[in-house]
Parts: structure tokens; C-alpha cells; sequence
């Protein structure tokens, strides 16, 4: 009860006419990121941070248009997966599988609509989830003493590369990089400086929204250069909406199925929205049998996948705001955001910034109801963008990562900064060094070095207290099994995720 | 050789965690001493880990990845060059004529027609100035059109 009181306030913070243009404005401009070809949704949060900053938005309003921008983008995935058989993201690599046939049928606009439903209903399970679940998880939270947040954030970098991740070792190692980054400047608790080299720009150590606009949008201007892709697609026709009520009826089943399905793949540590879709996807196989055509535009092969992605996009909520741990890199640019509006996140935020975190949920529910709403009949606008070719689109992207950055400090130095992280982006990327680990480590850094030191203090520098409570050492098992269940399991399901979309009716 | 990238990797990252750990134990003792942890403590694990990490690279490197050569490398160096070439320029020249510059650059480097991806440039420049120093009032440097 108390929970439904705290979501009437978030309503109150986010139906405000300003805070609803941006929720609008986020909603409209994450799903044009989902569904442009190079702009990932982390990429696209990471750029607008630095502007949210700028534009000196109360800290509700910039995470409500974050928010917004992030769940846009888990809708606009499905858009180039349906009309052109390429994912726009990674989670909507499931959805080519129907969707795709489907189009090819001359079902594209229906494919598009229901797809547009079942993101809905994915993302609505998943907020409900979220509001049930994450106060609780909040509360327990609590109990968290510097020791087992230690562990905590161990294991949220053990698990960071998932269970399909290719090197664990590699996760580690860049881990390890955006920590050391971090440990760039003045140190907080005795004052010394640390490799800084007596760079007077340094001493306060290096913003970690520069080192992200440089990782993500820099470095993936370089991959386009480099394959040479910036031609573009052809544009295609979506044709007439033939989607029958009784149709959309049929699939709720499916759509409850894969949104919570999703919603429990988001929460878990490890998992994330291209698990969440997959598993959807395969249980619903695996339901229906031979009474589904799946892989032949089935449209509840559509469904399933499009409402698991965008249940895990919800779930994955959960982590980062209870524990200011994030599972996706899209949750760890969010984090980036609150951290630099200067809220600590973790379970205290419930309770002193609390119209923020509940301003947040309700900002979700408004904006799955304004998604439906554009994607339906703005449909066609968003398939006329998808035909603009990276060559033009990708240096204005970058253009504004520019002016996003300059805007923060005013000073070029930045800029060099954010294009010598582009450069090392890239090379990273090239030797398939993962970049969210890295970002992690940049945010969470300096917080994991504090709890050592609280943990240690509070022992008398006994090491033991690390891993004394039974908390802490079920903290530690968990990271273990997290770097070592993907060399275990990684391989053969990577392999079935492979032959699965194999499977499907490839085009050409 | 295979695996010859991850293993250039790890050798330097192993200098770099070497250097990283070497340099933590140089700084002085904080000011009435430190308990249980120094300035210095975290640094030396991190160092740890990434010297682990890095000998692992070294001994059990994956397959290499497909590295730019010829056209595709240059072509990588022209786009790096135009970046920090806009970054030089941003404030002497002022946003507009450097911004129009660089996308168009950009552009035209991605395989965009010359006269189209300088347009482009041009339109975004003006739009993106407008929208931030008018609509926004934040400024963006002037440069050459002082006046404007």
C-alpha cells in the first residue's frame, strides 16, 4: 500500500506538462536511435547526458528523459529486425527470426504493430515488476555493510560479460582498466595525488561522460570508416495494417509468457535483454510445438521476443536503482547520469530522493503508453529515417558528441581527451576488449575503493572481514560462478543462439 | 603467428601495470599515517589483477582480429587527423565554419558526393548553433563570424 502512495507522488512528479514534453521528447528520440543504423541505445543515452547536463534540467526531469530515451530504444530495435532482417540492437536479433518473414509475406505494417503491442505488454510486466520487487529489494539492501558491497560490486563485474560472453579474462581486464582510470586524481580520503603528473586539468580526475561519449560514440564513428558502410539501405514499404482484434487476442498468452520471462532475465545478474528475448522465444517454441509456424512469420514469434527484450529492459532497472549495480551498459550510462547529477544511488536513494526513483517508474509507464502511441500511426516516419545514410547521419552524431562535451567545461583539452578514448575504444573493440566493463569500472571505482576502505577500518585492516559474513561469502560464490559458468556454458549456448537464427529463412 | 594482437596487448598491458603498481608505491605516507588502507593499497591490487590478467593474454591469446590495411587504414588516420583537427580549430575559427568543415570532411571521407556532405555540414552547423545559443542560450565560440 505504502508502494502505490510513493507511485501516485512519482505520477505527480511526472505528469507535469514539462516533464511530460521531455518524456515525449525521449520516448520520440530513443526510438529513432533503436532503429538508426550505428547508435546503439547505450551510444545514444551516453550522448545525451552531456546535454542533459548543459541544459541545467532538474535531476527528475533529465532521468525521466533518460528514461524515456531508454525505453524508446528497446522499441525501435524491432523496426530495422522486421523490415530489413538487421537487428537494430543486439536484443531484437530474435525478433528478424518471424518478424522478417512476415514482412516478406506482405505483413510488415501488421509485424510492426503487433511488435509495437508486445513491446507494450513486455514493458508493462516488467515496470510491475519493478515496483513490486525493487522496494524490497531496497530494504534488504540495507543490510549491506562495506564488506558485502565490496563483494557486490565484484560480482556485478564477474557477471558483466554475461553467461554468453566470449573471454571472461577480457571482462576482467577491462574491468581493471576503468578502475584504474578512476584512481586518477586527488585521492578522496588522504588527499594525495595520484597519477596525475601534476596535469592541473587531472587533479580532479577524468569525467567519466567524456571517456564515455569517447568509448561508444568516437570509436563506432572509426568502425563505420573502417567497413566502409555508410551507403545506407534502400528504403522498403510497410503496406496496409490488415491486424485483426481477435488476432492480438490470440497472443496475449505469449506476451504474458515473454514479458515475464524477460522481466527475470533482466533482473539477474548475468543475463540481460538478448537472454531474455532468446529464452522467451524458445519457450514459446517449445509451448505451441506444431502448432506454431515459427521461423515462417508466426506472429507470435514476433511477440515473444519483442515483449522479452522490453521486460528485461525494465527488470534491468531493478539492480541499478536498488543497488546502484547496472547489468547492461545502457543501465551503466544511466548510472553515469545519476552519479553526475550527484545522487548516490543504492537503497538509500528510496528514501532520500525518493520522488526521483518513483518520478522514474512512472516516467517508464507514461512512456510505454506514448511509445504505443507513436509507434502505431508514426510508424512510417520512423521507416523513412531508418533509409538515412550513416555517412551523413554519423558525423552529425559525432558533431554533437562535440558540442556535448565543449558545452560541459568549455575547454578543447576535453575534446582531445574524448578522442584519444575514441582511438583506444576502437583498438579495445578491434582485440574484442569489451567497453562496458570499462565504463563500469570508471563509475563504480572510486565507491568500491571507499567500502574497502570503510570495511578495513572498521576490522582494524583485517583482511578476513572481507569474506566473513555469510552474505559476503555467498557475494564472492556468486562472482566466482560468474566468471566461471560462461567458460563452462558460454560456448554451447552462443551455439544455439546461432543455429537458432540460422534456423530462420535467411534473406539473401 | 596467431593471436599476435592479444599478445602485443598483454605485453602492454603488463608494462602499464608494471609502471601503474611501481609508480602507487612511490607516493608518501599520508599525514599521520594511514589505517589499513593508503592511498596506495587499491592501486597495488588493481596492479595485481592486470599483471595476472595480462600473462594470461600472453599465454592463451585469442584468434586475431581482422586489422585495417592499406585504404581502410588511411582512411581511419584521414577521419582521426579531421577530429583533432576540429577540436584545434573549434575556438579560433568559431563553431560554424569548423563544424561545416569537419562533417563535411567526415561525410565526404564515408563516401558521401563532395558538394552534398559540405551542405550537410553547413545545414547542421547553422541549426545545431542556433538551437544552442539562441533556443538554449549556451554559447558556442564565434569565431571568425564575430558579429554574427
Amino acid at each position: 500500500m505504502e508502494t502505490i502512495g510513493f507511485l501516485m507522488e512519482g505520477f505527480a512528479v511526472a505528469l507535469t506538462p514539462y516533464n511530460l514534453m521531455f518524456a515525449l521528447f525521449g520516448a520520440f528520440v530513443g526510438t529513432l536511435i533503436g532503429c538508426l543504423p550505428g547508435l546503439g541505445p547505450a551510444n545514444g543515452v551516453a550522448i545525451l547526458i552531456p546535454l542533459a547536463f548543459t541544459l541545467g534540467l532538474p535531476p527528475e526531469t533529465a532521468m525521466i528523459l533518460l528514461t524515456s530515451v531508454y525505453a524508446g530504444a528497446m522499441y525501435g530495435g524491432r523496426i530495422s529486425s522486421i523490415l530489413l532482417n538487421i537487428p537494430g540492437d543486439e536484443p531484437a536479433m530474435m525478433t528478424c527470426l518471424d518478424g522478417y518473414p512476415m514482412a516478406q509475406k506482405g505483413r510488415a505494417a501488421d509485424a510492426l504493430a503487433i511488435s509495437a503491442i508486445a513491446s507494450f505488454a513486455g514493458s508493462l510486466i516488467g515496470t510491475i515488476g519493478l515496483i513490486m520487487l525493487a522496494p524490497v529489494l531496497a530494504r534488504f539492501a540495507l543490510t549491506f555493510g562495506p564488506a558485502e558491497y565490496f563483494a557486490l560490486f565484484l560480482l556485478a563485474f564477474a557477471t558483466l560479460g554475461g553467461i554468453t560472453g566470449k573471454n571472461p579474462m577480457k571482462t576482467v581486464i577491462a574491468a581493471t582498466l576503468g578502475i584504474m582510470i578512476s584512481t586518477v586524481g586527488i585521492d578522496i580520503s588522504t588527499g594525495t595525488q595520484r597519477y596525475t603528473g601534476g596535469v592541473l586539468e587531472l587533479y580532479e580526475g577524468i569525467d567519466f561522460i567524456l571517456a564515455i561519449v569517447g568509448l561508444f560514440a568516437i570509436s563506432e564513428l572509426l568502425f563505420f570508416v573502417e567497413s566502409r558502410m555508410g551507403k545506407g539501405r534502400s528504403k522498403v514499404e510497410v503496406g496496409k495494417l490488415t491486424l485483426s482484434f481477435k488476432e492480438v487476442v490470440t497472443t496475449i498468452p505469449t506476451q504474458l509468457r515473454g514479458g515475464l520471462l524477460g522481466f527475470v532475465a533482466g533482473v539477474l545478474p548475468g543475463a540481460g535483454a538478448s537472454l531474455g528475448s532468446f529464452i522467451s522465444y524458445t519457450l514459446e517454441k517449445s509451448v505451441l510445438g506444431k502448432k506454431g509456424r515459427f521461423g515462417e512469420g508466426d506472429i507470435r514469434g514476433v511477440v515473444a521476443p519483442e515483449a522479452g527484450n522490453n521486460g528485461a529492459a525494465s527488470g534491468a532497472l531493478v539492480p541499478m536503482l536498488t543497488l546502484g549495480v547496472p547489468g547492461s551498459g545502457t543501465t551503466a550510462v544511466l548510472l553515469a547520469m545519476l552519479i553526475s547529477l550527484n545522487i548516490t544511488p543504492g537503497p538509500l536513494m528510496f528514501t532520500q530522493n525518493a520522488d526521483i526513483v518513483w518520478g522514474v517508474i512512472a516516467a517508464l509507464l507514461i512512456g510505454n503508453v506514448l511509445l504505443l502511441v507513436l509507434n502505431i500511426p508514426m510508424i512510417g516516419v520512423f521507416v523513412r529515417l531508418l533509409s538515412v545514410p550513416p555517412m551523413y547521419l554519423l558525423p552529425i552524431v559525432t558533431m554533437v558528441a562535440f558540442v556535448g562535451i565543449y558545452s560541459i567545461s568549455h575547454s578543447t583539452f576535453d575534446l582531445y581527451f574524448m578522442i584519444v578514448f575514441g582511438v583506444g575504444g576502437f583498438i579495445l573493440r578491434k582485440l574484442e576488449i569489451p567497453m562496458v566493463p570499462i565504463i563500469l569500472g570508471l563509475l563504480l571505482g572510486p565507491e568500491m575503493e571507499k567500502n574497502l576502505g570503510h570495511a578495513l577500518i572498521l576490522s582494524d585492516g583485517d583482511w578476513s572481514t572481507l569474506w566473513s559474513s555469510p552474505l559476503a561469502i555467498g557475494l564472492w560464490l556468486v562472482a566466482g560462478l560468474g566468471l566461471v559458468l560462461p567458460t563452462l556454458f558460454g560456448p554451447i549456448l552462443r551455439r544455439r543462439m546461432r543455429t537458432a537464427i540460422k534456423e530462420g529463412p535467411v534473406s539473401d | 603467428m596467431t593471436g599476435m594482437g592479444d599478445r602485443i596487448l598483454g605485453l602492454f598491458l603488463l608494462v602499464l601495470a608494471v609502471a601503474y603498481g611501481w609508480v602507487a608505491q612511490q607516493w608518501p605516507e599520508p599525514f599521520g599515517g594511514t589505517e589499513g588502507v593508503g592511498p596506495e593499497t587499491f592501486p597495488t591490487m588493481l596492479a595485481v589483477v592486470l599483471v595476472v590478467g595480462s600473462l594470461y593474454l600472453m599465454i592463451k591469446p585469442d584468434a586475431d582480429a581482422q586489422w585495417p590495411v592499406g585504404k581502410s587504414a588511411l582512411e581511419l588516420l584521414i577521419s582521426i587527423v579531421v577530429l583533432v583537427v576540429y577540436a584545434l580549430l573549434l575556438e579560433p575559427l568559431g563553431f560554424i565554419i569548423s563544424t561545416t568543415l569537419a562533417v563535411g570532411a567526415l561525410s565526404w571521407r564515408m563516401g558521401a558526393p563532395v558538394t552534398n556532405s559540405f551542405v550537410t555540414g553547413l545545414i547542421s552547423a547553422v541549426v545545431v548553433f542556433g538551437l544552442f545559443n539562441y533556443g538554449l542560450s549556451l554559447s558556442l565560440p564565434n569565431g571568425l563570424l564575430g558579429g554574427f
